[in-house]
């Protein structure tokens, strides 16, 4: 197999996986990181978002060969501290319920707002149309973007 | 965990001994307002709830699995209440499979209502000891202490709960323990984040799919695309030529469809190596015999059984004597499909099965189950088998189920070595229990505005039938649900249809439904008689208050006054009264759900044939509240779920097959259509019952009486995407 070598959280890591093994896949079970979720496989549910030179990008659909010296973030590397904005809107929320999708959920609001510091309901409710929560939780989501957008 | 004990007292008489020994006589502590920074031990075990620290915290064991419906906090609130520590000095921790917990699972929204009263005692007991403790240590009577903080204090005397956690141990347990005077509580009825939160928000591994095991291996399976269809044979030879594919074999399903159904398990190095394997492997399958092939086949199953005479479940007054005397007479048929779960975290479990031991790790609403099952599976007694369950992503009654971990058990007992089973989502769609479908005919006769008698025939497919329980009706048909008991003349008949495909337990099984159809039609006869909906149900209700006899989940009865209360609160917040909003139609339901009372309003605006669900008011009596913030979610998450198996959600067949297997093709409501959702709970002292659930069916009805109200003409099938309105 061939060996690629990835930038993950600032860091480069070296990975021997096959060429289409999408990057969800090597950030979850060859990394360890494993606050990226495997929902669908087919990019429609949003859990495994991560980010792409800070483009929100669903991982379960991007295969490792095609990422090359770009820049991936992901929930473990969104902050050092767990203190960016959207991860502190979302503690004082108390967004989750099963908590399964929220770091898809983070990761995509995150990317949002750090183009666009002062959504509109409208804004919100588009940009985050990639990410289903199954429990729900769509009134605290939305109130958490709007209290990140305020701190970023 | 008896290692660690044994230890733990060890190091903690030996420093107790020498620098410990002052602290215990108290005086040393008194005005000392921080505690000790290194804790002298951790975690002895009081009780199987409450270990405690050192350093005067203490772990708390949260007993039952948390699928998102908060009683990872909530339980825990519980017992720290009566502990009387402070939530600040409480460290939660998961409990394992444990005998001496009790039953341990999450179904039925009976997390809260029937763990309550023995976690108080629970909690209590503890403190109980450790006050006489103190009492021993001080010479002083029980009377002249109390607890405060995490202290226990007499007069000048005072020490926390580390220092008397080892003399507590030794003392006998009060089995009734002095419990707190309600008014006194701290933290129940406190908003407390989820435990989990800040896990959660930084991605640490919490979920069955983040964990892992040493030399474990990968599983996934391929299943049928014919619900129930065995396997005649199946050729892996390509997929045994990837590179790191371990073996393909034959699952055996069981006799049973609930515990395991078949399939073939393809096991490799890495997941995603067994995901690209199983493309490869080629499976004949046999259909079952009369398996349902499309929808329509279904639909007509459902007439014939309606029409059929079934099972009477309840009989009042003579409902044929008055039909014949009485020509004002209204006929309705109501029809729900079969729902998906969906629930965000696939399937998966793991298992490490060796010689005369299995080590079973996953996400299960059902411990004990999975390991029953893991025992018939391998003859390993259950006394071997352990179990620690995770958090879990999504459970919606999906993992009330175990097949999955069967199937771990299954393949890891063949391979003799520790396999971690994952299903992709096609398998989740495939490989589903869906809420079973059903169909509901309603015939009543009125004299004006009152109901004067309601014949109810029921049709579903049954997942009591389905598992093999009985009675078919179950949780299919409730025959004192609202209005029996309300109308002097009532029949309800049942008759079960079984079919291929496989049915199970969603959130409020059966009620989701069986609200619907009644609340609905409750809403039609209001309109036939000219009257408001709401006076309408509350005239039936009665102004009396009347302990109504129930005998299904949430009984032995439910109030009327209760009823009447959540009906009046949200037709108060909602604004019922005053004008609606140009273009907005509302629509109203209420009823007691396993245990608590709930009642809707719902605004939707119809622009072109449209509609969308401007906003939703639900009042909810579910007794004592215990986490506010998490009560006031769960009522929003239910009622959210709802509008999406409201407005999208059924499955479809093409010659049998499921028409939709991931997300592109079965929508799931997304946040432009999740409308506000406003929660107005009772202020109550009454004993406090379960809310994961009860805010889920009331929706349905509540939201399609305001779009009937809306495009003027009557909805009676869900969802309403079938009739072109979203």
């Amino acid at each position: 197999m061939p060996v690629y070598s990835i930038n993950v959280n600032g860091k480069s890591r070296q990975v021997d996986v096959d060429a289409d093994t999408p990057l969800l896949w090597v950030l979850r079970d060859t990394l360890d990181l494993v606050g990226t979720k495997f929902g669908c496989g087919i990019a429609q549910c949003g859990a495994c978002t991560v980010h792409l030179n800070g483009n929100a990008v669903r991982s379960c659909s991007l295969p490792v060969s095609t990422i090359g010296d770009n820049e991936i973030t992901t929930i473990e590397g969104l902050s050092e501290n767990g203190d960016h904005p959207v991860q502190s809107a979302w503690r004082e929320h108390d967004v989750p319920q099963c908590g399964y999708c929220q770091a898809g959920q983070m990761m995509n609001a995150a990317a949002f707002l750090s183009r666009n510091s002062n959504p509109s309901d409208e804004d919100i409710e588009n940009a985050m149309h990639g990410n289903i929560c199954r429990c729900a939780t769509y009134n605290k989501i939305k109130a958490a973007v709007k209290t990140a957008a305020t701190n970023m | 965990m008896s290692n660690q004990l044994t230890t733990n007292r060890r190091t903690f008489l030996k420093l107790s001994g020498t620098a410990g020994g002052g602290l215990i006589l108290g005086f040393n502590l008194y005005g000392c307002a921080t505690l000790p920074s290194d804790p002298l031990f951790t975690a002895l075990e009081i009780n199987a709830f409450i270990l405690i620290n050192g350093d005067g915290t203490a772990i708390i064991r949260a007993k039952n699995p948390d699928i998102g419906q908060g009683v990872k906090t909530s339980l825990p609130m519980i017992l720290a209440e009566e502990l009387d520590l402070p939530w600040e000095k409480v460290i939660v921790e998961q409990a394992e499979l444990d005998s001496r917990m009790g039953s341990q699972f999450a179904g039925g929204s009976t997390g809260v209502k029937t763990n309550y009263d023995n976690l108080r005692k629970a909690g209590a007991a503890v403190r109980d000891v450790l006050v006489r403790a103190a009492a021993n240590q001080w010479n002083v009577p029980i009377t002249e202490i109390k607890t405060e903080d995490g202290f226990v204090i007499s007069g000048r005397k005072k020490l926390h709960y580390g220092h008397l956690a080892e003399a507590a141990a030794q003392l006998e347990v009060n089995e009734n323990p002095p419990l707190k005077d309600p008014q006194d509580f701290k933290i129940i009825g406190k908003s407390k984040s989820d435990v989990d939160l800040q896990k959660i928000v930084t991605g640490q591994p919490l979920f069955g799919l983040d964990q892992e095991i040493d030399g474990m291996v990968y599983a996934t399976v391929l299943k049928p695309d014919v619900f129930g269809a065995k396997l005649r044979s199946f050729d892996a030879t390509e997929a045994l030529k990837i590179e790191g594919i371990i073996d393909v074999f034959e699952i055996e399903g069981m006799d049973n469809p609930t515990r395991m159904v078949d399939g073939v398990a393809i096991v490799a190095d890495k997941l995603w190596t067994a995901f690209k394997a199983k493309k490869l492997v080629k499976a004949n399958w046999s259909n079952p015999r009369g398996y349902i092939a499309s929808n329509r086949q279904l639909m007509a199953d459902f007439k014939k059984g309606i029409n059929a005479k079934g099972e009477v479940l309840r009989e009042d007054g003579n409902v044929d004597s008055e039909f014949r005397s009485n020509n004002n007479q209204i006929e309705a048929t109501y029809d729900v499909p079969f729902v998906s779960h969906s629930q965000m975290e696939p399937m998966n479990f793991i298992a490490d099965v060796r010689e005369n031991e299995i080590d079973l790790t996953g996400p299960t609403q059902t411990p004990g189950s999975a390991a029953g099952l893991a025992n018939m599976i391998t003859g390993i007694p259950r006394e071997n088998i352990k179990v620690k369950f995770t958090r879990i992503g999504g459970g919606f009654g999906r993992r009330l189920g175990n097949d999955y971990a069967s199937e771990a058990v299954f393949i890891s007992h063949k391979l003799k070595r520790p396999v971690k089973l994952v299903w992709n989502r096609e398998n989740d769609f495939l490989g589903d229990y869906y809420r079973p479908a059903g169909c509901y005919h309603f015939k009543a006769a009125m004299e004006g505005s009152k109901l004067t008698a309601l014949d109810v025939n029921i049709c579903t497919t049954s997942r009591y039938l389905y598992r093999g329980s009985s009675p078919a009706h179950g949780t299919e048909a409730f025959p004192d649900q609202q209005p029996a008991g309300m109308v002097p003349n009532f029949r309800i008949a049942y008759t079960p249809l079984l079919t291929n495909i496989p049915v199970g337990a969603l959130r409020t099984p059966g009620m989701n439904a069986t609200t619907f159809a009644y609340q609905c039609f409750m809403d039609e006869l209001a309109q036939n008689a000219g009257k408001d909906p709401i006076d309408f149900q509350l005239e039936m209700i009665g102004e009396e208050d009347r302990d109504m006899p129930y005998s299904d989940h949430g009984g032995p009865s439910y109030n009327t006054t209760r009823l009447r209360g959540v009906i009046n609160r949200v037709r108060q917040e909602s604004g019922w009264d005053q004008p609606a909003k140009d273009g907005v139609s509302r629509g109203f339901a209420g009823q007691m759900v396993f245990g608590t009372y709930v009642a809707c309003v719902v605004d939707v605006r119809n622009a072109n044939g449209k509609i969308k669900v401007d906003q939703v008011h639900i009042a909810a009596d579910c007794g004592r509240v215990i986490n506010p913030i998490g009560a006031e979610a769960q009522i929003q998450g239910g009622v959210t779920d709802a509008i999406s198996a409201a407005l999208y959600e059924s499955l479809e067949l093409d010659r049998g097959k499921p028409k939709a297997q991931n997300f592109d093709q079965y929508q799931k409501l997304r946040m432009k259509d999740s409308p506000d959702v406003h929660v107005h709970l009772t202020d109550s002292n009454e004993q406090p019952q379960g809310l994961g659930e009860p805010s889920y069916p009331i929706l349905f009805p509540a939201l399609v009486n305001a779009v009937s109200r809306s495009i003027g003409k009557r909805v009676r099938e869900l969802p309403l995407k079938k009739h072109g309105l979203v």
